[in-house]
Formats: structure tokens, sequence, C-alpha cells
């Protein structure tokens, strides 16, 4: 530090309190400094051991598939090569299976592709994908309509599940229902698509026939309809019981009133399919005549149409051409409308003002048949004049054919009558046409087919809708005309679908012939009206969405049709 | 061979759900592939604790030390062959006496390709089109089992129907709980209202 002294002198001074040198920083002394102890605290942490829990159950011994043995389906015992990204089609269990291990019963099945070709599941052909999706579709129901459009397999869908159930031991007796004229057809199917399954048709005088409903060695039964009233007593009260009972055609129960429809829905079993292509033919109940073969009071008469569609559709699988077959060809529909003759005209004219004025002085006495006999009366006018023969559609029919058979390709034409055909026949003589319906002898029906599928003379088949529309396969035919229209679409379509099915060569064209401005008119915008509620009961999607629209021709519809007044109701437009 | 000769093969995989938990499968197969025993666990669910102090080997410990011996041990058919899709399911070997082979193009998704040195000490062997890998010193076992599944339609597909069982397993424990919390949520609202203070 400075300091000045008495001279004005600065003195530097060392401050020896506050000042240090190098030295005073080593300690010339030990420096003890005391430290507390730490004392660690052990905190646990427990982690409990990793464990778990396991459920599980077996599967029934009965249900571990012994593969059938047949010697005339090869047998593919040969390594396989895996194919990536194989599509899977797999049981799953309907809504109505609760239990968690009844559901993982059929979820832990293998998809049906994997069987198909590998020793297990052989089928003749290839199955389509969506066959198979129908089969996974049936196997674990116990209440099904498989509702396909026609032509679609239903018959080989059912068979190939009955044979996955019959070989799983889940099926000891069948029973299957159908249409007397299909019973050979089903036999031949069976034998083409599970040869291996002994099946017999019941048929031959009572003691025969009683033989054959008890004989247990034959696992699957074909009744027809009418059989089953003959042998109700055998079938309903001799202690028979079938595991499964499945009804083709099945739209011939929906009448649920009716002798047939009773007598089925008595026969002891335990599940019940319907197979139809047609599951409603006039009106939504025909579906709960249905149901009440499946699941009695599950649906009931006048529900509202969306909320059956809901509760159905667990039940349902319907599948169109459309939907499936990417490779069908196209089925386009041509609405020939057409004028009438100036002689059908005038006959047509003065027939439906004379009808209609004899139909208003019947007043209270008027009937449902009275219309409906003036509605033919007209429809049948609208096909030819009944005086002269004139005809504008036959005219349209010749002219089409002409280009038909130009294109060497064939045709159908369908009518509701038997003299409406006899007439076109002149007029197509040199189209060589057949004749197929009701008049035509059973016995000589294969023969004209045959003689249609292989006479290149022979361009066209005139068939009746009665004789025609079902159990026929002219996949070979390009061309259907609808020379009248039938009073039900479902039954169009099945006529349309003698062509349009699998195996048809090209686009199967359908004309429609509608006579403009006659009855044929209204009743066409009647049956379009069916189509869709049709659509909105089977639609995949959500029947809320649209809005409910009644179908069917009902009573007030067909009165209607003249602008006429139901006897008690009210006049309706 | 007949369907009673034909060796068993058992599938085993877990699924991981971040929500349920771990859940662990084993479905025993005849050699036509068709269903003789399912065994299921309930979903395991490890704690945060867990999760830290077992770190990367959880995975490990879970589906090779926990689920799957139980599943074995449970399963009341004897089986031949057990194959996984899981790496971390090989383990289960020390504890059990068939052999255990990891299933290739199952591995794929999750595991990438598979080969020699992912797996060390494993061979291959052919099986209904796939590729399994077993240990060397049981190659000659499970290619004589191979042999006699010449019927399995495929050796990959089985662990789609587990996966399948234990979703519809998890869906109904949903339902089920969604439904008792419905039914707790009503009885509280019919419950009197608190007496006031």
């Amino acid at each position: 530090m400075w300091k000045q002294n008495s001279a004005g002198e600065l003195r530097a001074e060392i401050d020896t309190v506050n000042s240090w040198h190098d030295d005073s920083l080593v300690p010339a002394d030990i420096f003890r400094m005391p430290i507390k102890s730490i004392q660690p605290k052990s905190l646990p942490l427990k982690v409990s051991k990793l464990s778990a829990k396991a459920t599980g159950f077996l599967f029934p011994e009965a249900n571990q598939w012994t593969p059938p043995v047949s010697p005339s389906l090869p047998s593919n015992r040969k390594k396989r090569k895996r194919v990536a990204n194989l599509q899977r089609h797999r049981i799953k269990p309907p809504n109505e299976v609760v239990k968690l291990q009844d559901r993982l019963y059929y979820l832990l099945q293998p998809p049906l592709d994997s069987l198909v070709g590998s020793g297990q599941l052989n089928f003749p052909f290839d199955p389509f994908p969506y066959q198979l999706d129908g089969i996974a579709f049936l196997f674990p129901r116990y209440a099904a309509v498989l509702a396909d459009e026609m032509g679609l397999g239903k018959t080989m869908q059912a068979i190939s599940t009955i044979r996955l159930l019959l070989c799983s031991g889940e099926l000891r007796s069948v029973l299957l229902v159908c249409p007397k004229p299909l019973v050979t057809n089903w036999l031949r199917e069976f034998e083409v698509w599970a040869p291996e399954i002994p099946v017999t048709a019941i048929g031959g005088n009572a003691s025969k026939r009683d033989f054959q409903w008890r004989s247990p060695e034959v696992p699957v039964k074909i009744a027809n309809y009418e059989l089953l009233m003959r042998d109700k007593e055998t079938v309903l009260d001799s202690g028979l019981h079938f595991d499964l009972v499945a009804l083709d055609e099945a739209q011939r129960i929906k009448n649920r009133n009716s002798t047939t429809s009773e007598i089925i829905r008595a026969i002891p079993r335990t599940r019940s399919w319907a197979l139809t292509g047609t599951p409603v033919e006039n009106s939504p109940d025909d579906l709960v005549g249905i149901f009440d073969y499946l699941s009695p009071g599950y649906l009931k008469v006048g529900m509202p149409m969306n909320q059956m569609a809901k509760a159905s559709r667990d039940y349902i699988l319907r599948r169109t051409k459309d939907m499936v077959m990417d490779d069908m060809p196209p089925k386009l529909y041509r609405d020939a409308e057409l004028d009438l003759t100036p002689e059908q005209w005038a006959t047509y004219e003065s027939a439906e003002s004379e009808g209609v004025i004899q139909l208003e002085e019947l007043d209270q006495e008027l009937t449902i048949q009275h219309v409906f006999e003036l509605v033919l009366r007209l429809k049948q006018i609208c096909n030819f004049d009944p005086a002269t023969g004139s005809s504008s559609k036959l005219e349209r029919l010749v002219a089409d054919m002409e280009e038909v058979t130009a294109s060497g390709k064939k045709a159908i034409v369908f009518s509701q009558w038997v003299n409406s055909i006899e007439k076109m026949k002149p007029a197509l003589e040199r189209f060589g046409p057949l004749e197929y319906h009701g008049r035509v002898p059973h016995k000589k029906r294969d023969g004209v087919i045959d003689q249609f599928k292989h006479d290149p003379d022979c361009n066209v088949i005139l068939m009746s809708y009665g004789a025609g529309s079902v159990g026929l396969n002219l996949q070979f035919c390009e061309y259907v005309f609808l020379f009248d229209r039938w009073w039900n679409p479902a039954i169009e379509d099945q006529a349309i679908n003698r062509a349009h099915r699998i195996g048809a060569k090209g686009a199967v064209t359908v004309t429609r012939m509608l006579a403009m401005n006659t009855i044929e008119q209204r009743i066409a915008s009647v049956l379009d009206e069916k189509r869709e509620m049709f659509d909105m009961l089977f639609s995949e999607k959500d029947p809320s969405a649209k809005p409910a629209k009644g179908g069917g021709l009902t009573r007030d519809e067909i009165f209607g049709l003249f602008d006429l007044r139901a006897p008690g109701g009210k006049k309706v437009a | 061979m007949s369907e009673t000769e034909s060796p068993t093969i058992a599938y085993y995989t877990v699924v991981e759900d971040e929500r349920t938990g771990w859940t662990g499968g084993l479905l025993l197969l005849n050699g036509g592939g068709r269903p003789l025993e399912f065994q299921c666990t309930l979903p395991v669910r490890p704690t945060k604790a867990h999760e830290i102090l077992f770190g990367v080997t959880l995975r490990d410990h879970l589906i090779g030390e926990v689920i799957g011996p139980l599943l074995v041990r449970k399963c009341r058919t004897p089986i031949a062959l057990l194959c996984c899709d899981q790496p971390e399911s090989l383990k289960i070997e020390t504890r059990t006496r068939c052999p255990v082979a990891l299933v290739e193009e199952a591995a794929l998704s999750d595991e990438g390709p598979i080969d020699d040195e992912s797996i060390l000490g494993s061979t291959r062997v052919e099986l209904a089109g796939a590729t399994l890998r077993v240990p060397m010193e049981q190659c000659e076992r499970v290619q004589k089992l191979a042999a006699q599944l010449i019927d399995l339609p495929d050796a990959t597909e089985p662990f789609d129907r587990i996966r399948e069982a234990i979703r519809e397993a998890q869906s109904q424990i949903a339902r089920a709980q969604a439904t008792r919390a419905q039914a707790t949520r009503t009885q509280a609202s019919h419950l009197p209202p608190p007496a006031a203070a």
C-alpha cells in the first residue's frame, strides 16, 4: 500500500495482515475436516414374477375329419407348393353362435381353399371362389337361406357342404326335399360332387318307401314335396329325426298355411336350410313363410321391410351373377316397345272398354278373378288379334330371328300361353322351331332339348314359362325373347337364366316385348316396382338407408290396372 | 397312413397389443391341418417396472419363458413338432421334448429375411411348401416328421387362425367389459343422491 510522508514523498509498505505470499499456499500444518458418513437407504422395488393363465379346449373327436376315399377321384398326395397371398375362404361363425368356444371352433377350422385339392377335399372341377364362400356360409349354420341367383350353383354348394358335414361327423342323416322333376337332377349332382356318399331317392310302393325312410345306412335321402304329403305319417310320427333338412326351391313353402308348409315345418330336425333363387316372389311376407320353417316367429307378417331385411341378413346369402362372375358374359336387356297393328288395336280398344263396363256393372259382385280374366284376354290380344291373327310382336320376332339365324346363333322364345306358341310356329318355320311346353309329353322333352342343342337347323325353341323356366341348361343360346311378360319378375329371371348361366358362350340379349299404351305397359311398371322391392330386401347395404317401398301386385293394384274401385275399398289410382 | 397315425403339429404365436397386453395361442393340428386342440392365455400385462427392469429382454422372456412353456405344458395332446413364427419361441426347446421350428415365411413379415447368421446353429427343412428353421441336431428328426406330414395343406396359414381366434377372444372380453361398465353406470344412476352435509 502507498503512504505519503510529511515531505510529500510516497512510500510503499507491505500490509502483513492482508497480504499473502506463494509460500503461504502450501499448508505448513495438517488440517482435519470431519465429514458426516452417508447412510444409504434401500428402496425395495418389487416386480412380481410374470406369469400367465391359460385356457383351452379339445375339438370333438368326431371332427377329426376322415377324408373320403373315392376311387373315381384322383388322390393328390404329391408335395404342393405354397401359393403366396392365397385368398382364404374361412368358415365364420354366425352371429347366433355366442359362446366363445363355439365361435373358436369354427374360426380354427382350416380355410376351404387349403383343403381343396389337398387330398382331403377333392372336386371334379375347381369351385369358383364365391362357391367356397357359400360353403363357408352354410357349414356353421343351423338356419340358412342360400338365395343365389339361378345358375350360380346352389346345388353344388349345398352338396359340398353336406359332404363336409357328413365327413366331419356333424351330420348323419340328411333329408333333401325338392320338386319332383328335380329329383334326378339332385341324384346326378350328388354323383358328380360327392360320389362317395350314399344317396337314395324315396320312391316306389308304400312298403318300399317305408323301408327307404328308415334305412340308416343311407345318410342322404331325397324326397319330393308331393311325396311328403303321402308319407306324412312316416316322416312325422314314426320317430325319424334328421340332422339336416334342406329344401330346394324353398319358395314352395312361402304360403305358411299350405299343407306342404305345415308338414315341412313339422319334420323333426336339427338344421334347416332353404335353397331358392327367388326367396321373395310377390311380397316380403313370402320370406316370413320361409323363416317360419327356419326359425318360427323370427320374422312376422307385416314387419317393416327395412326391419325384416336387417333381421334376416345374417341368415341369407344372396349373390347375383353380376356380383360374383367377373368372367360371366353380360346380360343385355332390350325393351321392344311396339305399337299394336291396327287390327289388334281395334280389337283391344273395344275389348278393354267393354270389359271395364262389364266389370263396373258387377259392382259389389266384382272379384279379383273377374279382373284377371279381363287382363288375360287383353294380354292375349296384345300377342295376336284373335280375328285376323295379326301380331306386331310376331312381325318383330321374325325380323329379329333373321338376324339371329344369320349370325349362326340360337334363341329361346318364352310365352305364357301354348296357344300363342302354336300361332307363332308357322311364321317361324324357316328357323326350325321346336316346342317345349305343357302339351309336349314328358318322355319327349329330353329329346326336344337334345335336338335343339345339336341340330344346326333348329335355331329357335318356343317355351312356356311353366315348363321351361326351371332345371334346363341352355347356355349355348345367346338370345332370349319374352313374347309376353309373366306376372312375376322372379319367374322371368328364371326363364332368362336358362341361357345366362355358367358356361354361357357370349353376351345374352334379352328382348322384352311390350305393347305400348296397353295393359302390358301398366303391368311392366308394377313389375319394375317388384324388382326394386327385391333389391331392397337383399341389398348388401343398410336397408335403413333406403326408404321402405311397397312391392308385389296387391289386390288394390290389380283393380288399379283398370282404374276400378275395389269392392268395400277406396278407389285406387 | 391313417389319420390317427399321422404326427401332430402345434402352432404357437403371441399377439402383442398395447391395450390388452400379450396373448399367446397354441393350436394343435392333425396331419391334415385340422384342429385337435386349442390353448390360449389370458392377456399378460407387464407393469412399467417389468418393462424397465427387463428392458429389451422382456419380449424374449414373455414369449420364450412365460407364455410358450405354459401353453405347451397345458396342451393335453402330445405334440410331435412345434412351429412358431417368432424367433424368441425357439427357447421353448429347453422346456419340451418336441423339436421347435421357426417357419421362415411366417416370420418374414416381422423379422425380415432369416438367414444362417440370424439363427445360429440352425438348418432348413421343407414342409408343405414352406421352410422350417430347426436346430441342426434336430434336423433328421424334423425331416422324418415332415415326410409324414405330406397331407398338411399349408405350413404358414395356421398362424392366421390363431391370430383370428385371439382377436375374437379379445373382442369378446372388450364387449363384456363394456357391458359391465354400462351396467355399473346404470346402477350408479339409480342410486339415491348423496345426502346433503
